[in-house]
Parts: structure tokens; sequence; C-alpha cells
């Protein structure tokens, strides 16, 4: 019993910086606290049982997994399910492939997006509302809409089933967003850094450059991470655009090895969890930035 | 927007050297117009001529005008279409009230401090990170009729008899897609609403406990208003990722069984690219297209608005 009430007491910390305050000086026990506490250790348990249930299957072999219950422990843990699934599913050209993109991408459509979010919120021109509005729309239209016209471009431009033909569309499609977001983010930024900066006689692109681009830093690095997670991940336009397995980007990896090799479910698995690895690592590093990146979009209300 | 034209016309000062200032402005954006334009408004603005066209989509053959003609085929000669939209709705209306609402619970919860609550909101919210291809791959695996772990749990527990193939049985198979998308977009709600929980104010919620109101009415009178602008937000966001809905349904059943779970995204993607009519496919896109600026103009009305009010 005094275990358990320990617990509870170390499980609604905030009890006692509530008790301190209160008039008996007897930390209480916020019983309904404890039974949230259950309750969303239970859910978060269901939550993350896929992963463990992957990854029991990707150390198992193809008659481990036929004999025995979906939850026992591999009988043979099959480690070689890994290598044997890099190597089918060709995971290091897809891979490559996906960290050439992100690598080009990410950074150069976060400066675009900088430049113009510069320009639409610290100077005056022509249009200015009407292109933020437009872009703000640009940001909130189904990619799928354009997925025909963007076939045949890139048939024109003979871009298809090329790096660049992907991701000159990525960077269209991923720009809206990040100039919304960093307009706001500018708008922020107290004019009178920009009169000092023009006292001092610093242009435009030094105001740019020296100023404003170092305050907006945290955001900066927050759209990075959201923008490369979203790169790594897109799946529509690299289905359009990419024909050919040397070009494939992850999840047209991913798709390929279900549909060819679908059946070898302890390599697929094996498969699925390397391919998923690099965000997942990218996540566990820059978490608050994920929090930050939400919030900004939130806060824009 | 008209008055706040006419105000900011009157602090501009005419210069000399403004239309050079001008032009310097308009570099910093040029870029982005470039890539905008190219890539994304012609694109979208092809993609409603082209639905007036038939076209197989081989280089070499030419386009034809055909007028409307695509449309009074989907709207009349296509059950398919109907199918999808009807589904591409249910879909709409199911983000909306479950993965929301338990964002929102989710949130409530885990803003209060509790053990290792960082991990807890981790676990909810790494699904939102993997891509939706990968999810698709997964929760296959999870329904597989014969080793996955859902029918497993099933039978061990007794209840065998709901035991099934649920990706091939057509009067479940979507909302056997809708749980996997639930599980993947929950985490993105929770952490939403717990950004906007942090915009509540203390005071407010201690002095509706001093007047002795209980946890629901402070909730309802304090908590729910101040988040009413992330609710907003939530819902925008939902909106438009339900209509996008794509990689999902391509990675768990293609649209099957006999169309079952197609969507609106999906149909137009095989129409033009599977079977080689891209007339019809850019006429569904279109639909699509007019969808969604129906859901999304007003939001940016009252958003500009709420801007300019500032």
């Amino acid at each position: 019993m005094s275990t358990a009430t320990e617990t509870a007491r170390m499980i609604t910390i905030e009890t006692g910086r509530k008790a301190a305050g209160t008039p008996q000086n007897r930390p209480r026990i916020r019983w309904g606290l404890v039974g949230l506490w259950i309750g969303l250790v239970i859910s978060a348990l269901i939550w993350i049982t896929p992963f463990l249930f992957m990854f029991v299957t990707s150390v198992k072999s193809t008659a481990d997994i036929s004999n025995n219950p979906a939850w026992s422990l591999p009988t043979v843990w099959e480690w070689g399910n890994y290598a044997a699934a890099a190597d089918t599913g060709q995971l290091w050209q897809s891979g490559l492939n996906s960290l050439i993109i992100s690598a080009i991408k990410v950074p150069l459509g976060l400066f675009i997006s900088a430049l113009a979010a510069f320009a639409m919120s610290r100077l005056r021109f022509r249009w200015q509302k009407a292109l933020l509005g437009v872009v703000a729309m640009g940001s909130l239209i189904p990619v799928q809409v354009a997925l025909g016209p963007l076939f045949s471009t890139m048939l024109n431009f003979g871009l298809l089933n090329t790096k660049l033909g992907l991701m000159l569309p990525y960077l269209a499609f991923g720009i809206p967003y990040q100039i919304f977001i960093l307009y706001g983010f500018f708008k922020a930024i107290p004019e009178e850094l920009d009169e000092a900066g023009k006292i001092d006689g610093a242009n435009n692109w030094r105001l740019f450059w020296q100023v404003i681009l170092p305050l907006a830093k945290p955001a900066l690095a927050a759209l990075f991470i959201l923008d490369f997670v979203a790169t790594w991940n897109e799946y529509p336009m690299a289905l359009t655009l990419l024909q050919t397995q040397d070009q494939f980007t992850i999840p047209l990896g991913i798709t390929n090895f279900q549909t060819q090799y679908g059946s070898d479910y302890g390599q697929m698995n094996a498969y699925i969890i390397m391919s998923i690895l690099p965000v997942l690592i990218v996540y566990l590093m820059f978490q608050r930035y994920f929090v930050r990146g939400a919030l900004a979009g939130a806060v824009k209300g | 927007m008209t008055a706040s034209t006419t105000s900011s016309g009157r602090r501009l000062v005419r210069r000399p050297g403004r239309a050079g200032a001008q032009w310097r402005a308009f570099l910093f954006v040029v870029p982005a117009v470039i890539l905008f334009a190219v890539f994304l408004i012609y694109p979208m603005i092809s993609t409603v001529v082209m639905s007036f066209f038939k076209w197989d989509g081989f280089q070499g053959s030419v386009p034809v005008w055909v007028g409307i003609q695509n449309y009074v085929r989907i709207f009349t000669q296509d059950p398919v279409f109907w199918r999808a939209f009807m589904n591409t709705v249910i879909w709409l209306v199911l983000s909306l009230i479950v993965p929301t609402t338990l964002g929102l619970l989710l949130a409530l919860g885990l803003n209060h401090k509790l053990l290792g609550r960082n991990l807890l909101r981790s676990a909810f919210y790494i699904p939102a990170v993997l891509a939706s291809i990968a999810v698709a791959t997964m929760w296959v695996w999870l329904y597989n009729p014969q080793s996955g772990l859902v029918n497993g749990v099933l039978r061990a527990i007794g209840l065998g008899a709901l035991a099934g193939d649920y990706l091939g049985d057509q009067s479940i198979a979507l909302v056997a897609i809708f749980v996997a998308f639930v599980w993947q977009t929950t985490g993105f709600n929770m952490i939403l609403f717990l950004a906007g929980l942090q915009g509540v104010p203390e005071e407010l919620v201690e002095a509706a406990k001093l007047d002795g109101a209980g946890r629901f009415q402070t909730f309802r009178a304090v908590t729910f208003p101040a988040l009413r602008p992330t609710t907003l937000i939530v819902f925008v966001l939902t909106m438009i990722s339900s209509l996008k809905v794509f990689d999902l349904i391509v990675g768990m059943t293609g649209g099957g069984p006999a169309q079952s779970t197609q969507v609106l995204a999906l149909w137009s993607y095989q129409q033009s690219f599977s079977n080689h009519v891209f007339g019809l496919g850019n006429a569904i896109a279109t639909v699509l297209f007019v969808v969604s600026l129906a859901l999304v103009v007003p939001y940016m009305i009252w958003s500009l608005r709420e801007e300019n009010g500032r």
C-alpha cells in the first residue's frame, strides 16, 4: 500500500507543488490523475504494438511466421533478414536517391521560401497581398489535382524519371507552406531593426542575410526538419514521375518490395524498419523542433 | 481589403527611385514565383483545361477537344466516380470526428504533469512522422488473415468469429484502412492541441475553479473557447489531408475490393495513368479541385479578415 502511495505521489508530481500552497501541508494524492496515467500508459502500449509486432516479424523465418502465433518470440533470431532485404529491395540505391533529393531540395527550398517571405513581410511591392493569398491557397490544394499535367510537363521537358524532374515540383509544392510560416515569423521581428540597418547603409540583401535570417533560426530549423521528413516520405509525385528502379525513392522501394517479395514477411518487415529508421532518428534527435514546427502552424490562427 | 489598401496608400509617400526599390524587392520573390507558377499553378490550370479534352497520355498523340463530354461521362456513366465521391465524403466526416476527438482527449490528458509524459507523447506522435506508404504496408501485415496480429489476438481471446480478411471484405475494407489512418494521424492532432493548450490562460482556469466550477464546466467555459483557433486549424488540416488520402489506400487495397475503397484522388490517378483516359482523370481531378476550394476558401477569407483586423 505504501509503495502504491509512493508511486502515486511520483506520478502526480504536480500534487507536491499544489500542496505547498494549500493550508494543510500533507501532499494529497489525486487518484483521478493516477487513473488517467494508467489509462494513458495502456493506450500508449497499444499504440506502439504495431512497431513491436513489425520488429518481431522482421527477425523470424518464414516457417516460424506461419507455424507460431503472431506474438511469439522468434525460435531462431534471423538477423540475416535485414541484409537480405536490403539486397533484394535495393535499399541502398533507393536510400541514396532519397538522400540526394532531400539534401538538395530541403535547404534550397527553404532558402527560396525565406527570400520570398522576407520580401513579402519586410519590403513593399505591387500585388504583395494578392501573392500572399495565392501562395496560402497553394499550400492547401491536394497535389493529386496536378499529377496528370505534371507528368506531361516533365515528359515535354525530357525530365521524366530524373531526380531534377522530381525536385522541381517538390520545390514548388513545398514553398507555399514555408512562405506562409516564415511570413508570420518575419512579421513578428520588430521593424526598428530594419531602420537601424538602413541607417548603417545595409542593402536589402544584407538585411536579409545578416539580420533577419539569424533571428529566424528556430523557425528555419523546425521547417527544415518537417520538410526533410515530408520529402523523405513523399509518394504520389514520385509514383507519377519515376519509372525505373534505379531512380526509385524509399517509398517506391517499399511498394516495389511489397508487390514483388511481399510474401516474405520477415524480409518485408526488415525492409520497412530500415526504411523508416532515418526519420525515426531525425525525430528522436530533433523532437523539440517537431513540436515547435507544429506550434508555428497552430499559432498562425 | 479595400480599407487596408487605402490606409497603407496614404502612408506611402512617393519617393524618387521607388520603382527601383519595387524591382529590387521583387527580385527576392522571383525564384519562388517562377517555381510556383510553372510547377504548381500551371499544372492546376492545365488540369482544368485538359478535362475538356480526350487524350491517351502517350507522347505524339494529340488531345482532342470534347467539350463537357468527360463530365457527362463521370457524372452519369461512371458508378465508380460516385463510389469514390461518397467514400471521400465518408472519410472527410469520419476524420473530422475520430482522430480529432482522440487527439484532443490525449492532449488534455498529457497536459497534466505526469510521470514520463514526454515518452507517452512520443508514443502517440511517432506514427505521424512515418511515410504513409510504410504505415500502409505495416497494417496490411497486421491485418493478414493467417499470420497477422489482429486476427491472431482475436482468435486467442476467443473472438475468432470476428477474425477475417478485413481488407478483402467490401463492407469493412474502408473502415479497416481508416483505423490505420487514425493510428497515424491522432498524434499530430494531439501535438496541435497541446500547443493550443499552452495558450489557455491559467488564471482563468484557477478563477473558474475558485468559483466552484466542475472539471467539465471549466472545460466548456474556459478551455474550449481558448482552443477555438487551434480547433479551426486542426479541422482545416484534417479536411485537406482527408482529400489527399492516397498513399494509405494504394498501399492497402489499391481501391479494391471491387472499388469499395476508391476515393477521388486515387480514381483520378488510376483513370489517367492505369486506364490511359487522361480526360476523365483530369475531370475527376477538377472535381477534387473544386471541392478543395469550396472547403478552403471560406477559411482563407476568414483568416485574411482576422489579419486585417489586427
